[in-house]
């Protein structure tokens, strides 16, 4: 059977400490940008740290909430892209081929989980930094849209390896920068489609939900919370 | 050999004529002119820095990932739609001259077309890769994608706005009667399509999930309504200085009747917005966000909120004096009532429509967003180019329509003659 990746999130071990998305900016060659343009909201983040709050006041919780791309089974995005720069590959990974985008952010307008950064500059990276790009993630001009990937170069290189072993593919041998990176054990990666994986099982406690469920897109990433 | 020579000495005094057409003209023919150029190149500079820097220049986000270029955008299809519906209504009270509406009506839809693709252009972050929105070329993503469409729809009313125009003047040019069994099929398709353009360009929002604010039904018949406000309010006013630069005569009867029509459609836009506002705020569901950041402002982000009153008060001051017949019947309150609809409709239906979109955006993050120099002056650089085509063409499509500037043949017989007479026309021109 065909594989469908998925994430679970679990936000009652998440302690916001960013290292999803330190990891993910060094794994998938993300450029760095100052404080002003942060400010206004240009910079690039393929998974980012939503803050939201919680419950009623006074019983309120400030919370951060990890969002990658959902790669959602029905996405908005590939629906509107006028040039089919986005598509879904035949395991449910949604990319983007950055050479085809013409950069008219529909897809950015159509994303329900905002997961889409335009790139408005020329990406830039200190010089001493321009030696530890990696080699396995395609930089991105200015001017098209990116976003978050599930690390899919860790995927083609686990097959690879997989192949070359003369072995099938391990639940271990694929798994995200974030993922990987998570220290609180709060991040989940693995086959949707095998009932017996841990996310498979995650997917299925009680604590589970998607975000925007009823917008009817079916998110591949998957969130635990006790709630308050 | 003759009849080549025949052509090429024609072809020449087309371009001859034409030539001296737009270079000539009075004091105000020539600071409109170089104004609009003037414009044009400041618009173009700063449009060269964005293309260099990327659109960093702007201060579109990636939460407000579209701002005044597409608020622009979807303001100008709406002009292009309601200035070729604008035959229906003259063809059915017979405003004379039928011919000449037509003509114009084309030829405004035409350079507002011009303008609406110019804005997307420059709002795409990679103008070089716009060929892939070619059909057959390119890798368009027909017909999954509403800005395919879009891309179809706006150049395909192109084309037929060019095609029709080019055909009757050039009948026209050649003292011929057009073959209306022809041209009239073209003419009639353009209505339809004239909607067709609108629609689209209403899908292109209305099909988002993750906007509630475009996510509604009433959307495309609401960009209609305006458009039909809007669209015929600057042609009255284009009526009315045609009639004052050139021999053709439009009746005020006819501008009269535009404006009660603008009245008709004018209530109907504000009933639909009527109907939004009702159903938003007596539901008063988390969908109702954006129209509260819009009109009364969300935690304190209110930078849309006197836009749209303004709006509001102006489109609610124009239906009146288009209603009330003494008002639309005089001139002065009847310009009046066309620049606040231009003005209300373009807030209402260009900033007001788009913004709020995207405020608050799907997971609740309000970012707001005001248009920097570089995209105010971009905007004014199309505007100017739109209104430097149009001119032109104005200026080249009335004396055809006039007979002042016609075929060789007709200003053949004896040599003195023709030569007599071409610089009669030139003179008459010239004034």
């Amino acid at each position: 059977m065909m594989h469908k990746w998925g994430m679970v999130i679990d936000l009652d071990r998440c302690s916001g400490c960013q290292a999803c998305m330190a990891a993910c900016h060094a794994e998938n060659n993300i450029a760095i940008v100052g404080p002003e343009e942060a400010a206004k909201g240009r910079t690039i983040h393929w998974i980012e740290l939503l803050p939201y709050i919680e419950g009623e006041f006074p019983h309120i919780k400030a919370r951060l909430l990890p969002r990658p791309c959902m790669h959602c089974e029905h996405p908005a995005c590939i629906k509107v892209c006028p040039v089919g720069a986005t598509y879904a590959n035949e395991e449910g990974i949604v990319g983007i081929i950055h050479s085809r985008c013409i950069g008219c952010r529909y897809c950015t307008t159509a994303c329900p989980y905002t997961v889409r950064s335009f790139n408005w500059y020329e990406p830039r990276w200190p010089k001493e930094m321009k030696g530890s790009l990696n080699r396995d993630v395609s930089v991105r001009k200015k001017g098209v849209v990116e976003k978050c990937s599930f690390c899919h170069h860790r995927l083609l290189r686990a097959r690879e390896k997989a192949r070359a072993e003369n072995r099938e593919l391990l639940p271990d041998d694929y798994i995200p920068a974030c993922v990987q990176a998570c220290p609180s054990q709060a991040m989940y990666f693995g086959d949707l489609n095998d009932p017996f994986s841990k996310v498979s099982e995650l997917s299925r406690e009680r604590r589970a939900f998607k975000l925007l469920e009823d917008l009817g897109t079916e998110p591949k990433v998957i969130y635990l919370s006790e709630g308050m | 050999m003759k009849p080549i020579r025949e052509t090429l000495r024609e072809t020449w005094h087309f371009y001859r004529q034409t030539l001296t057409l737009v270079t000539h003209g009075s004091k105000i023919y020539y600071a409109w002119c170089l104004s609009l150029l003037a414009i044009m190149v400041v618009g173009f500079l700063f449009y060269w820095k964005q293309h260099e820097m990327g659109l960093i220049e702007t201060n579109m986000t990636d939460q407000v990932s579209w701002g005044l270029y597409i608020a622009n955008f979807t303001y100008l299809v709406g002009m292009a739609a309601a200035a070729v519906l604008l035959v229906i209504p003259s063809y059915i009270y017979q405003f004379k001259p039928i011919k000449e509406i037509v003509v114009l009506g084309e030829l405004f839809a035409a350079s507002s077309i011009i303008m609406a693709i110019l804005f997307v252009m420059v709002d795409l972050g990679r103008l070089d890769r716009v060929w892939h929105m070619i059909p057959f070329i390119g890798s368009m993503n027909f017909p999954t994608s509403l800005l395919a469409w879009d891309v179809i729809v706006l150049n395909g009313y192109l084309l037929l706005n060019l095609f029709i125009p080019i055909y009757l003047l050039v009948k026209f040019y050649y003292r011929r009667e057009p073959n209306w069994k022809f041209i009239l099929p073209f003419i009639l398709l353009s209505i339809p399509w004239a909607v067709g353009i609108h629609t689209v360009t209403a899908f292109l929002y209305n099909g988002l999930a993750a906007r509630p604010f475009w996510n509604a039904s009433i959307l495309a018949p609401r960009f209609l309504a305006s458009a039909f406000c809007s669209g015929p309010a600057i042609i009255i006013i284009i009526f009315q200085i045609i009639r004052k630069v050139s021999s053709i005569h439009l009746e005020d009867k006819a501008l009269f009747k535009i404006a009660e029509l603008i009245a008709y459609a004018m209530f109907l836009n504000l009933f639909l917005l009527g109907a939004e506002i009702f159903k938003e705020y007596y539901s008063n569901t988390v969908h109702i966000a954006s129209f509260k950041y819009l009109f009364e402002g969300l935690h304190h982000h209110n930078a849309l909120v006197p836009w749209i009153w303004a709006a509001m008060a102006m489109n609610v001051t124009a239906f009146f004096l288009f209603l009330i017949p003494p008002t639309r019947k005089r001139l002065s309150t009847l310009n009046l009532g066309c620049l606040l609809i231009i003005v209300g409709v373009w807030i209402e239906k260009g900033p007001g429509f788009v913004i709020p979109g995207f405020v608050p955006d799907p997971l609740g993050e309000i970012h707001e967003y005001v248009p920097n120099l570089v995209e105010l002056m971009v905007s004014f650089g199309i505007w100017a180019t739109g209104f430097f085509i149009f001119t032109l063409l104005m200026k080249v499509a009335l004396p055809i329509e006039t007979g002042e500037f016609s075929h060789i043949e007709y200003e053949k017989g004896v040599i003195t003659r023709k030569t007599l007479e071409a610089t009669a026309s030139l003179y008459k021109i010239k004034k």
